[in-house]
């Protein structure tokens, strides 16, 4: 009988050999090959989320910053924002396999077990790059601080504005003599503008796109409009909800009245619907190279403060260092080198819609050229709305995803506001008590620093 | 080497040598068959046993994902579990989407079955048309109906001159989700119709015909009965697939709840706890409860069909 050429074991000598070959491959994929290739002695492992119209601005910071420093390899990956990047994040921190470098919401870095996936900034290190507190935005700062130690060295603020489409608006007699749309302050002259806008548009066009159902955007416009009436979540001590429902239903009611008279078509694509001549839309600043791209002569505001008190939700993406169980080291230092390059650099970061949080941008001609950004830079950056800062805040996190849904729910009609509210305020009162499962302590006793 | 040739009624001796006996048959059993299977067991083993005791293991613990500070709290997960609203409320919606969409795949798929089997002209295209979304990924499913299904620009919309936004209201967010499922996953189940219709003798339908049946009673009384084995099958595999709807569901309501959270289904809320939350012990265990219901569901078909078996003897 004829025997074929290779045997059993041969044979899976020869598999076993080309899997070892093979995961040596990929593991010099992953350690240093493509470091060694560029002729680099150190190798930086950069994480980031930035899949938007800032997703090309932040490629663009870092080949800059490969050309000033070829001594440094950036292998950057960008992952998809939201549950998706949090768990790859959590988990690449728990499993010792954490990139060097990476960008958070500063709302999640209470939650994201700093001391346990997150290791401090080294300052020594920051200082010799040249990244000093005193530059920075204060209030930005201070939240990056967890225990007296800074985790989160802060990149920007980001925020939800208004935009408007100035070819509309013009010709509904709305611009003032600059050619910007007044502010209103009031909810009827909110929708005193939507009125006249709408008189400008064909059938089937929304006069403003909401967002209604989306859970993530309806938490964080009612973040916003709650903070303008003054509405507060929990007590100093966090031991006990002082959730507003009245409040809440004033707000939920005021973002319901655009899908029921019409000025929202619930579940049309909002930024698409606004290039194609819709003439309100109220996005994220980072939609601004996507608009700005497609020549639209657009202008953008803060939330309209039309409960007085001006107040636009705002988050801010850091710069984190992930737990790395050896971290030191050249890699270490080319984290930091790179983080403070990026958080300088902050004017070319701005294009892509951001708000810098390095304050010294803010005399950078450059930077005061820019348009829409002068139009809603300085407003935005005094009147942010946050997230209440607490272990299941912070974006697309634990509270969002319960609280979000009930605020679409009210938005599209299907729950009464009032009835909404109060389902809010007993999610809020649920998730207060629950313990955090990083640490096992609730709120109140992470306040404290007491053990469970 | 006479031994291998007695037959193995269990009631010989146990003696020493019938225990080498075995033992050297086991042997040469294995010498033929078992390197074959030695893969399998160990794939099996490294990737289904491994990690269903370690989830169990996990499920009696308050384990996060960073795997630090983790203490064993014996049945404490699986108590909150039975107290927490959301757990029935996301079990019933999974149950309900399967109490939906089972029938639905059964009588399209038979339905498309026969047009396939009864058609001449051009079969092959029929077959592709029916089968061919069982090959798409679900993100891609969940994104194509999820434009359908849009109110204004939506196709279904347009087709039907209505204007139902049927993503965001609650009495009709299930339904997009079961015309998507059905739509994306009917064309494996129709396979099987398809190759069970055609193992019926022909005979039989002459015979019918010869009797004076019309089509459909020669659809009633002699396909569907011939195909009861093949409807048991299809049934069984989409109640256990549909069970565990996840994907599609999520896609379509983009990681959202659906309109209120009316599509949430339980393995969504097991993600939801385990990678948004963090708390990897409680999602154990309560992806340990749909497993518990899913093995149940499996085991009464056995019972069920041995039950038949002996009637049938």
């Amino acid at each position: 009988m004829a025997r074929p050429g290779l045997n059993r074991r041969q044979l899976l000598s020869a598999v076993g050999g080309l899997t070892v070959a093979g995961s040596l491959g990929f593991a010099a994929l992953g350690t240093g090959a493509d470091a060694l290739a560029s002729g680099a002695s150190t190798r930086v492992r950069y994480w980031n989320l930035f899949t938007g119209g800032d997703g090309a601005n932040m490629v663009a910071m870092v080949d800059a910053f490969r050309k000033e420093h070829p001594g440094v390899a950036v292998k950057d990956s960008t992952l998809t924002w939201g549950d998706p990047y949090y768990t790859k994040l959590a988990m690449a921190a728990a499993g010792n396999r954490a990139p060097d470098l990476s960008v958070m919401h500063q709302g999640r870095v209470p939650g994201f077990a700093p001391g346990r996936l997150l290791d401090p900034w080294d300052m020594g290190l920051l200082t010799k790059y040249g990244v000093r507190e005193a530059d920075f935005n204060p209030v930005l700062w201070k939240r990056g601080i967890v225990d007296g130690k800074l985790y989160a060295l802060p990149l920007d603020i980001h925020v939800q504005l208004s935009f408007y489409r100035k070819d509309v608006c013009r010709k509904a007699g709305l611009l003032d003599a600059d050619g910007r749309l007044p502010t209103a302050t009031s909810t009827d002259d909110w929708f005193a503008l939507l009125k006249a806008a709408r008189k400008q548009l064909k059938d089937g066009q929304q006069t403003l796109g909401l967002h209604a159902f989306d859970q993530n955007f309806s938490w964080w416009f009612f973040v916003a409009f709650y903070q303008q009436l003054g509405g507060g979540y929990f007590d100093d001590d966090r031991t006990d909800v002082t959730f507003d429902t009245d409040k809440a239903t004033q707000v939920l009611e005021f973002l319901h009245q655009h899908v029921a008279d019409g000025y929202t078509v619930v579940g049309q694509t909002d930024a698409e619907a606004f290039l194609a001549g819709s003439p309100f839309v109220w996005e994220g600043n980072w939609s601004v190279p996507y608009f700005s791209g497609e020549k639209v002569d657009y202008g953008a505001q803060p939330l309209p403060p039309v409960f007085g008190t001006p107040a636009t939700h705002a988050e801010s993406h850091s710069f984190v260092l992930p737990h790395q169980a050896d971290r030191g080291g050249a890699a270490n230092e080319g984290a930091h080198l790179l983080a403070a390059y990026m958080v300088k650099h902050a004017t070319a970061w701005a294009g892509g819609g951001h708000v810098p949080a390095y304050l010294p941008t803010f005399q950078d001609p450059a930077y005061l050229k820019l348009t829409p950004q002068n139009e809603y830079s300085r407003p935005a950056m005094e009147h942010p709305a946050t997230e209440p800062r607490i272990w299941f805040a912070g974006s697309t996190g634990t509270l969002a995803k319960r609280i979000g849904p009930v605020v679409a729910s009210s938005n599209v009609g299907s729950a009464k506001p009032a009835a909404a509210a109060h389902r809010m305020k007993s999610v809020l009162e649920e998730l207060l008590a629950t313990r955090n499962p990083m640490d096992g302590r609730t709120a109140a006793q992470e306040l404290k620093g007491t053990a469970a | 080497m006479t031994t291998t040739l007695a037959p193995a009624t269990g009631l010989r001796p146990r003696t020493a040598t019938a225990t080498e006996s075995a033992r050297a048959r086991w042997g040469r059993r294995f010498q033929h068959g078992g390197w074959f299977v030695t893969p399998f067991f160990v794939l099996y083993g490294l990737f289904v046993v491994v990690p269903v005791v370690r989830g169990l293991y996990l499920s009696l613990t308050d384990a996060n994902i960073s795997g630090d500070h983790t203490r064993f709290i014996g049945l404490d997960n699986y108590r909150e579990a039975f107290r927490d609203h959301l757990v029935w409320n996301s079990l019933w919606h999974s149950v309900q989407f399967t109490l939906y969409v089972v029938p639905c795949i059964v009588v399209v798929a038979l339905l498309m079955a026969l047009i396939a089997h009864h058609i001449t002209h051009l079969k092959w295209l029929w077959r592709l048309c029916f089968f061919a979304p069982f090959l798409l990924p679900s993100a891609v499913v969940g994104n194509l109906w999820w434009w359908l299904f849009q109110p204004t620009n939506g196709m279904v919309n347009h087709v039907l001159g209505i204007d139902t936004p049927w993503l965001t209201q609650k009495s009709t967010a299930m339904i997009a989700v079961v015309v998507a499922t059905l739509w994306w996953t009917v064309g494996f189940s129709f396979l099987l119709y398809l190759a069970a219709l055609q193992n019926i003798p022909h005979h039989l339908y002459e015979a019918a015909e010869l009797d004076g049946a019309n089509a459909l009673q020669r659809v009633l009384h002699i396909t569907v009965p011939n195909l009861r084995t093949i409807t048991g099958l299809v049934l069984a595999l989409q109640v256990l697939a549909s069970l565990q709807v996840f994907d599609q569901a999520v896609v379509m309501y983009q990681f959202g709840p659906g309109p209120e959270e009316s599509t949430r289904t339980f393995v969504q809320y097991t993600l939801e706890q385990g990678f948004t939350s963090y708390r990897v012990g409680y999602a154990s265990a309560i992806s340990f409860i749909l497993f518990l219901i899913i093995a149940a569901v499996a085991l009464g078909r056995m019972w069920l069909l041995r039950l038949r078996e002996e009637d049938a003897r």
